[in-house]
């Protein structure tokens, strides 16, 4: 008998201690104050009727003094709005998040047919939304990447989740420049409660923002329940980078 | 008790869209000039506004308080107390993003034509291409990348469609026929979340037929979501160690368990 009951509380000891261990070991979902960049990005900048444009000036036609040919041909006259083809002067092409050993190929990244992000395919890519803000530029620029794929295997963002407040990250431009930014925040959002108006701002402070899935695992629909997003701030240009963050 | 509370849930109810308008009172205006030949002052309430407007200028857009406004068009230099070539009272509701135009008719008659601009919102992903014929010219077709988007679209009337974003060959022909090209824009942009507006203007038989472009960005919404992960590799389960230490409690509790059923054996 004592031998029994010396069983059941060693069995109950080892499962406490080692499911205690689990929960603290485990990395928290969230870290960092996201609802305050959230908040940054959500508040208007502007007049609320036509926020100004930059990139999509107004264009005056071809000069209405210059001989038209009498024989009546069809006129060609050119149209150009914006400097690249999304407005944006410069594009990110690289991001490097030393922390979780992350260098992966920016590709431009739009909207699929039912309406969300498109996400590369190719799970070891990172997609740049091109229609909102550039690394650069005022507002979000959001890069997505999958966590994991089906056949594919994890993906560039698998360890999205274990960025921390604090952690580097590089991302390197088309002109051949590197812009760096800090960690702010890490969060979990229910797929349905993505405060996409503020994740996808092009307006308000500079922010980028990394977007992938997390959460619970729908099997039957292949899904996750939740995206893990971490925000990070530029840090001031003359802060030094130290060689150790360097990939 | 009850009816007040009615009372009081109306009066909030009323209260809310009070509030809304509080913040638009302005409305937005810009001003085409599609009349050929002609360089003009364009006076605004009696007061010169767009001085030595020239043909095919489209101006920024001016934020003004919702309002009835009298537009005077009159030749360049004009005695600002002469008659107007063109007169309108034009009146500008607030919020309304408006264009005024000063353009041709069917018959080549000089007017004044007031247009609502549509700046809902558009899809993400997606930008609004507007075409307005204002030109002295027959009934067009309007062909987006060799396809038909606006047909027979007369003078006065304009077409409004949300296409994804992107460039287009974009061609005006003859009504029914695709091969009288009458002008073509080889590569017309359209940002997302923009609505480019373009305006036949002028005279296509006197050969001062062209297009003017206006355009309101700002019009976009974010992506529905951002789908990221099928493979469910982060749910793969609980470390090696923690089912290992699972197991050996199992054992345990197996063990203590025979001990159990011995005894009462």
């Amino acid at each position: 008998m004592k031998s029994a009951i010396a069983a059941f509380v060693a069995g109950v000891l080892l499962l406490g201690i080692s499911l205690g261990v689990w929960a603290l070991s485990r990395p928290s979902a969230e870290a960092g104050d996201a609802a305050s960049v959230e908040q940054a990005l959500s508040t208007p900048v502007t007049e609320p009727i036509t926020p100004p444009t930059p990139s999509t000036t107004i264009t005056s036609l071809p000069d209405s003094t210059q001989p038209e040919p009498s024989d009546a041909q069809p006129t060609t006259p050119q149209f150009t709005i914006g400097v690249h083809p999304e407005g944006h002067n410069r594009v990110p092409v690289t991001l490097r998040i030393p922390a979780i050993g992350v260098e992966a190929p920016v590709k431009p990244a739009g909207v699929e047919a039912d309406g969300e992000m498109e996400v590369p395919g190719n799970v070891s890519e990172v997609g740049w939304y091109k229609y909102g803000s550039a690394p650069g530029e005022s507002g979000s620029a959001v890069l997505a990447a999958h966590v994991d794929l089906a056949g594919s295997g994890p993906g560039v963002f698998f360890d999205l989740r274990l960025v921390e407040p604090g952690d580097i990250i590089l991302v390197d431009l088309d002109d051949d420049t590197t812009l760096t930014y800090r960690a702010e925040a890490r969060t979990v959002y229910d797929k349905d409660d993505l405060p996409t108006e503020a994740i996808f701002s092009r307006q308000g402070p500079q922010i980028l923002t990394l977007v992938t899935c997390g959460g619970g695992f729908n099997r039957s629909l292949r899904s996750y329940d939740s995206n893990v997003v971490v925000y990070a701030v530029p840090l001031d240009e003359a802060a030094p980078v130290s060689p150790k963050d360097r990939l | 008790m009850r009816k007040a509370m009615m009372t009081l849930v109306a009066l909030m109810l009323m209260l809310v869209p009070a509030t809304a308008l509080a913040q638009t009172t302005d409305g937005t205006v810009t001003v085409v000039h599609g009349v050929p030949g002609l360089t003009v002052d364009v006076y605004v309430n009696d007061a010169l506004t767009l001085e030595d407007f020239e043909y095919g200028t489209v101006t920024d857009p001016l934020t003004l308080p919702a309002a009835d406004y009298d537009i005077d068009i009159r030749v360049a230099d004009s005695d600002p107390a002469s008659e107007p070539a063109l007169t309108e009272l034009v009146t500008l509701p607030a919020g309304a993003n408006a264009t005024i135009e000063a353009n041709l008719d069917g018959d080549g008659a000089p007017k004044i034509t007031v247009w609502v601009n549509d700046i809902s919102n558009i899809d993400a992903g997606n930008g609004r291409v507007t075409v307005r014929h204002t030109a002295a010219a027959p009934l067009v077709d309007i062909l987006a990348n060799d396809g038909a988007l606006f047909s027979g679209v007369a003078n006065g009337a304009e077409g409004v469609a949300d296409v994804p974003a992107g460039d287009y060959n974009v061609k005006v022909t003859a009504a029914g026929d695709a091969a009288a090209v009458v002008t073509e824009v080889p590569a017309l942009t359209i940002p997302e979340g923009t609505n480019v507006i373009v305006y036949a203007i002028g005279d296509l038989a006197g050969d001062s037929f062209q297009l003017a472009v206006q355009s309101i960005g700002g019009l976009h919404t974010p992506p529905a979501g951002v789908p990221s992960g099928t493979g469910g590799e982060l749910t793969n389960g609980l470390p090696a160690w923690l089912l290992a230490s699972f197991a050996v409690a199992g054992a345990a509790f197996a063990f203590g368990g025979v001990q159990v059923a011995r005894q009462r054996g």
